[in-house]
């Protein structure tokens, strides 16, 4: 119940008001009369009518000469609705937008912060080069305002218009300004500049001397670094990790400065501190950054601090971990636990988990390898089988990392009689057994029993290359038969069964079955070999390794009989397999060194997802999509066609669509009306807050959203319209 | 209370009805120069307007919407867009710039030949009238072929807005006409 006052005064509104008001109908013709309407209140209206369908997704382009003459108001919110309009239609109407042009220009000077930002946020995005034209002295006067708040929202404009005419941008020198506001006295115009720079660096790396600039910014950095906001402090963090520290005194001190922020909610910005951490750490005396120093402890609890964030931050944080992980393998070594998967983990975050278990476990620490045993073969009685198959291997990865025989041992035993006996039924399994086992046994092939135990249960299976599924599990399964044939009753049986099947198999088990010929061709009769080599280089699909094998070893068996080194070539080739083989210590898969380097330096980062480090091919790609994208700026025309196109422009706007929305319930309407107007103010002061970011600069949010569309493909499809309409700038 | 509902009222009749006036010419005429002697009347340094400027001033109990509409070349064009209901049309004539008086007088009879302003009144201000070697208002008014012009209430007033003379004669001339044929 409002109250009385407030009825009054509503009511003496409505009755006394003489303006004409605006129905919701929406139609252009009532909308064009409200916007050119003697009573301002009704202009108003008009405007608010106009949004709300713009909003709603209609295209109301066609009223825009009108919108346009009410640009120049002294009403804040009337102004910002038309400036939201002019922003989403200029680029139809690019002559057009010559008429704002004043407006802009005025409005760059008026003694409200506020406008003087909207202004010269919206000349840069505007992709009018008339409207470019015209930004130099709005854009310097504002770089040089004596409100924080307009020059960090004019040093992003710089970033705004290097992406849309480069060459302008270095002629009017504002670069030059941009680099100055570094030295600004507020940390939000600091980080906004850097953040600018990184930007411009990102498009264009020649422009701009960014390591220069970060170098001689560092303290600066440091000291502004507790006092701005999140997305700032991550922009700051970037930077800073960029610098190369030139002693362990100036390293020390970075390290000790930005230790605070591990504790930080925002796990992009623990990342981001993490990797400056270790970006530096380096420089420090070894004995500094030992697993038990203070540095290294913290930067532990920090990572697992992030394992009590929602699913798709943990992913992220996994994914992390990983890459610190491989250049620090003790860090985390007394955090096993943490990484245990729950029940209700969604399997992206389960899977990775076992990522890391395998690779976090101390194997000196038998006690340690006992329970993630234990655990693991807790995940394989479970029912998904994606997760189960991972667990089996872990397993396997599990014993070959720990390498003591008793315990390999009893990995076996655990997948013979536990999980065979359990799951054995399910074809996957029975696969991810197979080359668990087959590696385990390469672990350690002098071990008669396990080889006996290992062997007679394979050689129970009747047909395995009907009851194996996958290409490598076949290769393993021959592989085993080849090696311990004696352990195999029906080895040549098995292995007729598998040369029946040969043009149906993949180049893997091909390779396999022919290696396995070859060895055991004195068991078989002369022609299979000789009916194998010819399938092997005849038949039309055939992998060209496959058939390049077959070939040289068709070859060594033609060489002629009286030939003398012919028997020991043939002797060699058969029987490496009773030489011992090479030690296996590890089936993780590694980064190799060079990647790992950078990829630790990328942390954060889109690259630390997929594990694929930014190159300079990738960044030419992005720099190349991003100025085609930037080409389609509107130029404008030769004075003569100028005439033309004014007056078609203004036909264009003049002709009467009528669309009738008339059918909406009315109430709803309203309440819609209200609520998309409030959106409509929200979201044009939240739209100048962001500056595109390149690949490099991903924050965790928009990482997190795209993991999201991984898992889940419709997560973002409850974003409103005008949300749709403000990304497109 | 009494203080809340005369407030109230203020606002109310605030919102009353506008009247439209345009302030055209070629540029550096002295358009916006004029515009703002008018609302704050002093004089503001001022740029080619690229684009219009916009303001309502109360002229005699008159609420008055004036709009100064930038008079370069490229802008001249989209001049049309503003003549939907406009009581006046104020044309202003940098009486030194004798070259492009023809020019001037060809922009003018353009524009008044537009459908939409069959009703406006005119005031044409012979504007710069502190340069030495401006030509007299009656001068102006030949160069213009003023009175060619039938049906249509017009009127000439040397002025300068520098020193604020003619401004405000020609605006009472201009008013007193609205009003006749408004009411
Ligand atoms: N001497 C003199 N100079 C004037 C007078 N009126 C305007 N000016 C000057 O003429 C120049 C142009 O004036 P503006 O008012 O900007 O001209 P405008 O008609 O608005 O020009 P556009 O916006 O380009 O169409 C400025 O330098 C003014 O100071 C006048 O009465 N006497
Ligand atoms: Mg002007």
């Amino acid at each position: 119940m409002p109250p009385l006052d407030k009825k009054i005064k509503k009511f003496l509104k409505n009755s006394i008001r003489v303006a004409p008001k605006i129905s919701d109908k929406g139609e252009f013709g009532e909308l064009r009369a409200g916007l050119v309407s003697p009573y301002p209140q009704t202009r108003k209206d008009a405007i608010k009518k106009t949004i709300q369908q713009m909003t709603l997704g209609k295209d109301v382009s066609p009223l825009f000469p009108d919108v346009l003459k009410n640009i120049a108001t002294i009403d804040i919110e009337q102004k910002k609705l038309v400036y939201l309009y002019v922003m989403n239609y200029a680029e139809i109407y690019p002559e057009l937008c010559i008429l704002a042009v004043n407006t802009f220009v005025t409005d760059s000077q008026d003694p409200n912060p506020l406008i003087r930002c909207m202004a010269i946020r919206t000349m840069s995005m505007i992709k009018v080069d008339k409207i470019l034209e015209y930004i130099d002295t709005p854009l310097r006067r504002t770089l040089q305002d004596d409100n924080p708040y307009v020059r960090k929202t004019a040093v992003i404009c710089v970033a705004k218009l290097f992406q849309l005419n480069k060459q302008l941008c270095v002629e009017l020198g504002v670069l030059e300004d941009l680099a100055n506001a570094l030295d600004d006295d507020n940390p939000m115009v600091i980080s906004n500049a850097i953040a600018s720079i990184i930007e411009i660096n990102s498009i264009d790396p020649t422009v701009i001397d960014l390591i220069r600039l970060i170098e001689t910014h560092v303290s600066k950095f440091l000291l502004v670094l507790n006092e701005c906001t999140e997305w700032a402090r991550m922009t700051i963090l970037t930077a800073l990790a960029e610098y190369n520290s030139r002693d362990s005194l100036e390293a020390k001190d970075i390290i000790d400065r930005v230790t605070a922020h591990l504790q930080h909610v925002n796990p992009s910005v623990v990342l981001a501190t993490v990797k400056v951490i270790l970006k530096n750490i380096t420089q420090l005396d070894p004995n500094q950054y030992s697993p038990d120093s203070k540095i290294m402890k913290k930067i532990s609890s920090a990572l697992v601090s992030l394992m009590s964030t929602p699913p798709e931050l943990q992913y992220v944080a996994l994914k992390n971990i990983r890459i610190i992980l491989e250049k620090y393998p003790e860090i985390l070594n007394k955090e096993l636990r943490i990484f245990y998967v729950k029940f209700n983990d969604p399997m992206y975050v389960k899977l990775e988990k076992i990522e890391i278990l395998v690779r976090l476990v101390d194997v000196s620490n038998i006690k340690q390898c006992t329970l993630l045993l234990n655990e693991l073969k807790e995940y394989s009685m479970e029912f998904e089988l994606e997760f189960v198959s991972r667990s089996i291997q872990a397993m396997a990865e599990l014993g070959i990392k720990n390498g003591n025989e008793i315990f390999i041992a009893k990995i076996a035993d655990i997948i013979c009689n536990e999980i065979l006996e359990r799951g054995g039924g399910i074809e996957t399994i029975r696969d991810d057994c197979c080359v668990a086992l087959s590696n385990l046994l390469r672990c350690c092939d002098m071990n008669e029993s396990m080889v006996k135990q290992i062997c007679s249960i394979l050689n129970s299976w009747s047909s395995p290359e009907d009851i194996l599924t996958s290409d490598l599990s076949k290769c393993h399964y021959i592989w085993l038969m080849t090696k311990y044939p004696n352990h195999f009753t029906t080895v040549i049986e098995k292995l007729k069964t598998f040369i029946d099947n040969f043009t149906q198999e993949e180049s893997m088990t091909q390779v396999a079955i022919l290696l396995s010929v070859i060895k055991l061709h004195t068991r078989l009769e002369g022609s299979v070999l000789q009916n194998l080599f010819e399938l092997a280089t005849s038949y039309e699909a055939v992998d060209i390794d496959v058939r390049d094998m077959a070939m040289m070893y068709w070859r060594c068996f033609s060489i002629d009989d009286s030939n003398v080194e012919k028997d020991q070539l043939i002797n060699e080739l058969c029987n490496n397999g009773l030489n011992p083989l090479p030690r296996i210590d590890n089936i993780l898969e590694m980064f190799s060194p060079d990647t790992l380097e950078k990829l630790l330096n990328q942390l954060g980062t889109i690259s630390s997802i997929y594990f694929e480090p930014l190159t300079e091919d990738i960044l030419n790609e992005s720099r190349k999509r991003r100025s085609q994208m930037n080409q389609n700026i509107i130029k404008s025309q030769k004075l003569n066609d100028l005439q033309d196109i004014a007056r078609n422009e203004l036909l264009d706007g003049h002709e009467d669509v009528l669309l009738d929305f008339g059918d909406e319930d009315d109430s709803s309407s309203n309440m819609a009306s209200s609520n998309n107007n409030n959106n409509t103010l929200k979201e044009l002061d939240d739209l100048f807050g962001n500056i595109t970011q390149d690949v490099k600069n991903l924050n965790i949010s928009q990482q997190q959203s795209n993991t999201d569309s991984n898992q889940a493909p419709s997560a973002n499809t409850t974003t409103s319209n005008t949300q749709d309409l403000l990304d497109l700038f | 209370m009494g203080n809340y509902f005369s407030s109230m009222f203020d606002r109310l009749w605030g919102t009353n009805k506008e009247l439209r006036i345009l302030i055209l010419g070629l540029d550096g005429a002295g358009k916006t120069t004029i515009l703002y002697r008018l609302q704050i009347g002093e004089v503001v340094t001022t740029k080619p307007t690229i684009g219009f400027n916009v303001e309502t001033l109360t002229y005699k109990n008159l609420k008055l919407n004036v709009w100064d509409l930038g008079g370069q070349t490229s802008i001249r064009p989209y001049w049309r867009c503003y003549y939907a209901d406009t009581a006046a049309v104020i044309f202003v004539v940098d009486s030194t710039d004798k070259d492009r008086m023809a020019t001037a007088a060809k922009e003018l009879h353009m524009m008044l030949s537009e459908e939409e302003l069959q009703d406006s009144a005119l005031l044409v201000f012979a504007n710069k009238q502190d340069q030495p070697g401006a030509l007299s208002a009656s001068e102006v008014s030949k160069e213009l072929n003023l009175v060619d012009l039938k049906d249509r209430s017009w009127s000439i007033v040397a002025s300068s807005a520098i020193k604020g003379e003619g401004i405000t004669e020609g605006l009472d001339w201009l008013i007193d006409v609205i009003k006749e044929e408004q009411l």
